[in-house]
């Protein structure tokens, strides 16, 4: 097993008064795919968010306990309110369910988080895009259509941007929200296999639902299910 | 990516950003503010003592030295009331069908005619009202003008209804959907749908509509201005000529600026301030209430 | 509920559809009827070659092409405005407001939809009679003060519109932006407005709409019956609806009415254009204004 890229320790976190997770304690090692696996509303989607701090958005989200993300070289506390969550989503991609290209061309939409990060050389641009859109293998598919709108695509094709997206800012740890759920087998098998290419330089968590996909690429599995508390 | 790439960094933008929104909306505020605070001032170093009381309830009686805007507050209540007890059945009648009982195909279609009503401008039905109906009311009444309460109010009543309907169709398009598929899947018939699950569940959006409407009707100006004949008088059938706050102050604004006459268009301006303001509040009260329970 | 009963609901819905529908095409084809004769260019431009007073080499004297000019130089100057104060307070009630904040600007922006116009326009009156008692003797309605206070008048429209917008950008959405790692303010920017524009548009068109047909405001802050082309914002103007006011009450002769009836279905062309716009605009265009590279 490779060494630990997060540690979570004691964590609870509530809906207002609802508590949805209680007590986690995990280690998520770098440079692998781990898998979260479990019961709908068991609170999977809602662990993925502790991640980048999505749930911030969430009116009445509150979180306890200690969740240690190692950049570099030393850990770092993700809810140390003195790190900048900004910058912390730069660092972190996320990939949703459904695809979510945003309403502009194809090029834009992976140019899109460099642009907010206010990376705007043009030469530089130009080619992390690129880069990006290759290391998903979209590039044949999309190379002469660049300016064309991004929801002109198949859903497979969308879903694979908005993992180009997700790595243009060449993000050490990538989240992943059931991102093969909505895709017919065939792009599914396409996600999966970029995946796993992606470990060598990515962490990656992943939710799941199709047991056969965490069999196939999962290194290691948290299980959400009330009353197992797995590992493998 | 090391320790300090996380580092928070002062966002000068987000700063600068937020202050400039945040005059933006207080400046719009004010404006509220100083809407009344311009009447006030310009209004108030008019009158003597004890006037202001005197104009807000005594009569008009220019020759006795009396310029009390009662009779206007009466002619301003009377065709709002009026107009709103027209529209309200008709509204409600429109919004169900549209919503509830009429075929789905014809719903969108009628919903936009009923948008497009909402734009139609105030002037046209004034001038269409003066031409058209009021010499239909005055030929079937057959005495007085025709300038009357009565014509003003049905013109009224037209105007505030698409605006009522929408309300309606609001508050009725929130009606939970798998409510109504329950009465559907139960067997129940359209009107059954209407009468027992829509209507008690829309009960103060209903209100609150009908409330807003009113505030409408009780700040029409055209309309009252140039159908409802503009006598001023305490009215005693619908029949009657009346003058409403609004017309008043169209009317006498173009008058002697030292005259009594025109200061009681102050007074006339800050009472419809007034009224609005117990309106809408009186429409968020009923839509908090609602929501507490 | 008995199957007479259901009949008789049903029944009044279709009545109440008929007799609003019916209303409502009654006035317009009643003003169709009255006014096609009048519709032809002398109706705009009078006696004057219609290329002559375009290009503003002549004065139109019997037409309506004063009218429209200022009506048109009243919507420009109200819009522009209205639409930046109005914009930014909208962001700020849907993106940056406290709870307190929230409810306390939230009916502070309902009492301004909900003041009458003329009062309003009493307002703009005041404010100018302040001035010319206290500044300088030379201001007096114009068409500056007409366009700022119609300009509050629309304020809270767009107000309201950016905030619903803005508001109902599904959840999913509101977090792309973020989980790339946007600010609030990038995020705002780069993709609520843009998801939102086209309500956005819609609410500014029906805040043109409203401009264009308000006779009440202007009545009190500068319209006047002649003034030719609209030259200075410091002087009065001549407007669309103002002009068919006139004619209602102070019409001469049988033509001029039907040139009044005329002008009604200009009006109503002007504003029934600017609602369809309005209409496609919400349906149509998504978001590509402001994504260039
Ligand atoms: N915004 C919210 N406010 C309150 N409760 C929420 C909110 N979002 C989620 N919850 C609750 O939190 C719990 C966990 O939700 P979450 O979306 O994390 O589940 P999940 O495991 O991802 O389920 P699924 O497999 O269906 O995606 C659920 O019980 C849900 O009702
Ligand atoms: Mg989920």
């Amino acid at each position: 097993m490779t060494p630990p890229k997060i540690k979570i320790e004691s964590l609870d976190f509530y809906y207002n008064t609802h508590q949805i997770l209680s007590n986690i304690n995990e280690t998520i090692p770098e440079n692998a795919i781990t898998s979260i696996i479990g019961p709908s509303g068991a609170g999977k989607s809602t662990f993925l968010s502790l991640f980048n701090r999505l749930w911030e958005t969430t009116p009445g989200a509150r979180v306890e306990g200690r969740i240690q993300a190692r950049f570099s070289d030393s850990f770092m506390d993700i809810n140390d309110p003195k790190l900048s969550v900004i910058q912390l989503r730069r660092a972190v991609g996320m990939v949703f369910q459904m695809p979510n290209p945003l309403p502009m061309s194809i090029f834009n939409n992976v140019a899109f988080p460099l642009k907010l990060a206010g990376i705007t050389e043009k030469e530089t641009v130009q080619n992390r895009v690129t880069t990006a859109i290759k290391a998903c293998g979209l590039w044949p598919e999309v190379k002469d259509r660049l300016d064309k709108k991004a929801t002109t695509l198949s859903g497979g094709q969308q879903q694979r941007l908005c993992m180009a997206r997700a790595l243009v800012m060449e993000p050490e740890i990538l989240l992943l929200d059931e991102p093969t759920s909505s895709l017919d087998p065939r792009s599914g098998a396409m996600i999966e296999e970029l995946m796993v290419q992606l470990k060598p330089r990515c962490t990656l968590i992943m939710v799941s639902h199709q047991p056969d996909q965490v069999e196939r690429i999962a290194d290691q599995v948290i299980d959400f299910t009330p009353g197992s508390e797995s590992c493998r | 990516m090391n320790r300090s790439f996380f580092q928070q960094k002062r966002d000068r933008n987000e700063t600068a950003a937020r202050a400039l929104l945040f005059m933006s909306a207080l400046v719009c505020c004010l404006l509220v503010v100083l809407i009344l605070g311009f009447m006030v001032v310009t209004g108030l170093p008019l009158f003597g003592q004890n006037q202001a009381m005197d104009l807000l309830t005594g009569a008009w009686s220019p020759h006795n030295g009396g310029y009390g805007i009662a009779p206007m507050i009466f002619g301003t209540l009377w065709i709002s009331f009026l107009s709103v007890v027209i529209s309200f059945p008709m509204s409600l009648g429109c919004a169900a069908y549209i919503c509830v009982l009429g075929p789905h195909g014809k719903a969108t279609v009628m919903k936009r005619c009923v948008q497009m009503m909402t734009g139609i401008p105030t002037i046209i039905y004034g001038f269409v009202g003066v031409f058209l109906l009021v010499p239909l009311i005055r030929n079937t009444a057959g005495t007085g003008s025709g300038m009357c309460i009565l014509s003003a109010s049905l013109v009224l009543a037209v105007l505030i209804a698409p605006t009522m309907i929408l309300f309606f169709i609001q508050s009725f398009d929130r009606v939970p959907r798998s409510w109504l598929d329950a009465v559907d899947a139960l067997g129940g018939s359209r009107v059954q749908k209407l009468v027992y699950v829509v209507l008690p569940a829309c009960v103060k959006g209903i209100v609150t509509g009908t409330v807003l409407s009113f505030g409408r009707a009780l700040g029409d100006t055209l309309v009252a201005l140039m159908i409802a004949g503009n006598a001023i008088q305490k009215p005693d059938s619908l029949l009657d000529s009346a003058r409403t706050l609004t017309a008043h102050i169209a009317l006498v604004s173009a008058a002697d600026f030292e005259s009594m006459e025109f200061k009681s268009i102050f007074l006339c301006g800050a009472v419809l301030y007034l009224i609005t303001a117990l309106v809408i509040l009186g429409a968020r009260l009923i839509e908090r209430r609602g929501t507490h329970e | 509920m008995n199957r007479w009963g259901e009949k008789a609901i049903y029944s009044l819905s279709v009545l109440s559809c008929v007799l609003l529908f019916g209303s409502v095409a009654i006035l317009l084809g009643y003003l169709l009827v009255k006014g096609l004769p009048a519709l032809n260019p002398g109706l705009i431009f009078g006696s004057t070659p219609m290329v002559d007073a375009l290009f503003l080499k002549r004065q139109v004297f019997d037409g309506i092409f004063p009218a429209m000019a200022g009506t048109l130089a009243l919507i420009a100057l109200a819009i522009t405005i209205a639409v930046p104060l109005g914009l930014l307070a909208g962001i700020y009630m849907a993106e940056y407001s406290g709870r307190f904040t929230r409810s306390v600007f939230g009916f502070f922006f309902d009492l301004l939809s909900g003041i009458p116009s003329i009062v309003v326009g009493l307002f703009g009156f005041s404010a100018i009679l302040f001035f010319h008692h206290h500044i300088s003797e030379s201001l007096a309605p114009c068409l500056l003060v007409s366009a700022l206070s119609l300009a509050f008048l629309v304020l809270p429209y767009i107000v309201k519109t950016t905030q619903i917008a803005l508001e109902t950008v599904p959840q999913q959405t509101r977090i792309t932006g973020l989980a790339l790692g946007a600010t609030r303010l990038q995020n705002i920017v780069f993709c609520l407005i843009p998801e939102s524009l086209s309500t956005i548009l819609g609410g500014i068109i029906l805040a043109v709409g409203r401009c264009a047909e308000d006779t009440a405001v202007i009545m009190l802050t500068g319209a006047v019956v002649s003034a030719g082309l609209p030259d200075s914002l410091f002087k009065g103007y001549e407007a669309l609806p103002f002009y068919i006011y006139y004619i209602s009450s102070q019409y001469a002769d049988q033509t001029e009415l039907t040139q009044g009836f005329g002008a009604c279905i200009v009006l109503l062309l002007i504003c029934a254009t600017l609602f369809t716009l309005a209409a496609i605009i919400q349906k149509k265009v998504r978001h590509t204004l402001l994504y260039r590279h």
